[in-house]
């Protein structure tokens, strides 16, 4: 933020990043496979913030429609909710991590292509550890850059030290968020 | 559909008074500096002394003003909903979390402190959590929080107010010294110079350093209609803050047209004078800003 907007007083809300990194999930997905035995849960979501506009509603009935017509050739199927905080979640199922990837980046860019693309927040896919523990890997649309979030059992409680573990076991491949106050939690993730 | 909302948030009537309030400090400004290095004399002094107060309050004022307020910091399990709002809010802004501290109070009010985004606090009280239970209202007033730490609010007006404190320094000088501090008559007379230009500046930055921070306040809840894309939520959580849910009548209109005729002229005059001095603008053009912002986004505005 430049001295400008500090003297205004103008802050515009954050695009999604220029660099699309997204899609480094498709081929870092195998490293977690055979090397970490970390297999995807078949479900990822995508949050947007709502607003309570026409435009906006129409904006994503639009986007929903689409997806849901592409998913058919996947074998993929969409949901949608709204949580407590306001934010509507996207949910998409499909046993193959590719697939996956290539639908939440149809719904996100279907959203910018609509003018809304600061109302993305971030995307969350799911997975599996070898000893059936859940693991999510949120995608932060602002910054373009990925971090795993682990619940752990108890409330709102995450596992900080099995975080870290995977962003040694990943960092090379999947562009980890450095700042570490930076991994934002998302409890009552809707799968 | 782009065009549609191009135009939300715009609000260039607010830029140039904010714009027009800094010149004329530093216009002011430049005056008093003028005047000291002319007079030349125990300004440096005088000058040295405020920057010294300058740094403790960049560096300490945060922590001066937690401790005063009772502020003690919150964790995680103590407060989930309130963080979990913050830090949606957070990824939204893109910034780094903020410390989350809750004051013991019953009056529902919420502040942000720090001079930049990593030492930021938000504060809210007990009082303001307890009144907004609808998240989104709690959203609003978080964001407008974040926003005042997204424009660096208090680092502003800390720099903006230095000339200022500088001027309320010569005059609490002068009046312990009794302007005694002068040898021959020709130093009197550019004391007594320097004394009468700082009381002026003093008087007349006060006007504009209020008006400064009205308009920051404006820009905030700009900020926040942003942040989260609800600007209505914002307004109602003011006016449940304010304490002026009865602002939306409950009496039904017949009774109500009956009794206006009675009423020669309005319950409350505009005291614009008033207006000067508070360093929170009145409600009501608050609210009227808001529901322009409202309008805006639902693509029925200007």
């Amino acid at each position: 933020m430049g001295l400008r907007e500090i003297l205004t007083g103008r802050s515009a809300v954050k695009q999604p990043a220029a660099r699309e990194r997204l899609f480094a999930l498709s081929t870092a997905y195998v490293t977690l496979e055979t090397a970490y035995s970390i297999t995807s849960a078949g479900v990822a979501g995508i949050v947007v913030q709502a607003l309570a506009t026409s435009d906006f509603q129409s904006v994503l009935k639009d986007t929903e429609e689409v997806v849901k017509a592409t998913a058919g050739d996947f074998n993929a199927t969409v949901q949608t909710s709204d949580d407590e905080y306001g934010f509507r979640w996207v949910v998409i199922r499909d046993p193959a991590i590719e697939d996956l990837v290539v639908t939440i980046n149809g719904v996100s860019s279907s959203i910018e292509a609509g003018g809304y693309g600061e109302r993305i927040l971030c995307a969350v896919f799911a997975f599996k550890a070898a000893d059936g523990a859940a693991i999510n890997f949120i995608y932060n649309y602002k910054r373009g850059s990925w971090y795993p979030f682990v619940p752990a059992p108890g409330d709102k409680q995450r596992n900080t030290e099995r975080e870290l573990q995977l962003k040694a076991q990943i960092g090379g491949e999947l562009p980890i968020e450095p700042e570490l106050e930076r991994w934002f939690p998302l409890w009552g993730v809707p799968f | 559909m782009a065009t549609k909302r191009s135009n939300f948030g715009r609000d260039r009537g607010l830029q140039a008074r904010m714009g027009l309030t800094m010149f004329l400090l530093g216009l002011l400004y430049v005056v008093l500096v003028g005047v000291l290095i002319a007079a030349s004399a125990s300004a440096v002094v005088i000058v040295a002394i405020a920057l010294g107060l300058f740094f403790v309050q960049i560096v300490g004022s945060d922590k001066i003003a937690l401790a005063t307020l009772g502020a003690h910091e919150v964790s995680e399990s103590d407060e989930p909903q309130l963080h979990a709002v913050i830090e949606r809010l957070c990824i939204q802004a893109d910034l780094p979390k903020p410390r989350v501290a809750v004051i013991e109070a019953r009056m529902p009010n919420a502040c942000a402190l720090g001079r930049s985004q990593k030492s930021a606090t938000v504060c809210a009280t007990r009082g303001l959590l307890q009144m907004l239970d609808d998240p989104a209202e709690l959203e609003s007033v978080m964001a407008h929080e974040l926003t005042h730490v997204i424009n660096r609010d208090v680092m502003v007006m800390t720099i903006a107010s230095f000339f200022a404190t500088v001027a309320a320094l010569i005059i609490r000088f002068a009046f312990f010294f009794g302007g005694g501090f002068g040898g021959d008559r020709n130093e009197a007379e550019a004391i007594e110079v320097v004394i009468l230009v700082s009381v002026l500046v003093y008087a007349i930055s006060f006007v504009l350093l209020r008006a400064l921070s009205r308009y920051r306040e404006f820009a905030a809840d700009r900020g926040s209609a942003m942040l989260t894309g609800r600007p209505s939520a914002l307004a109602s959580a003011l006016i449940k803050i304010s304490g002026t849910i009865e602002r939306i009548p409950r009496n039904d209109l017949r009774t109500a047209e009956g009794m206006s005729a009675f009423f020669i002229v309005p319950a409350r005059a505009k005291n614009s004078l008033m207006n000067l001095f508070a360093d929170h603008p009145p409600l009501e053009q608050r609210l009227a800003a808001l529901s322009r912002l409202e309008a805006q986004l639902q693509g029925t505005g200007r």
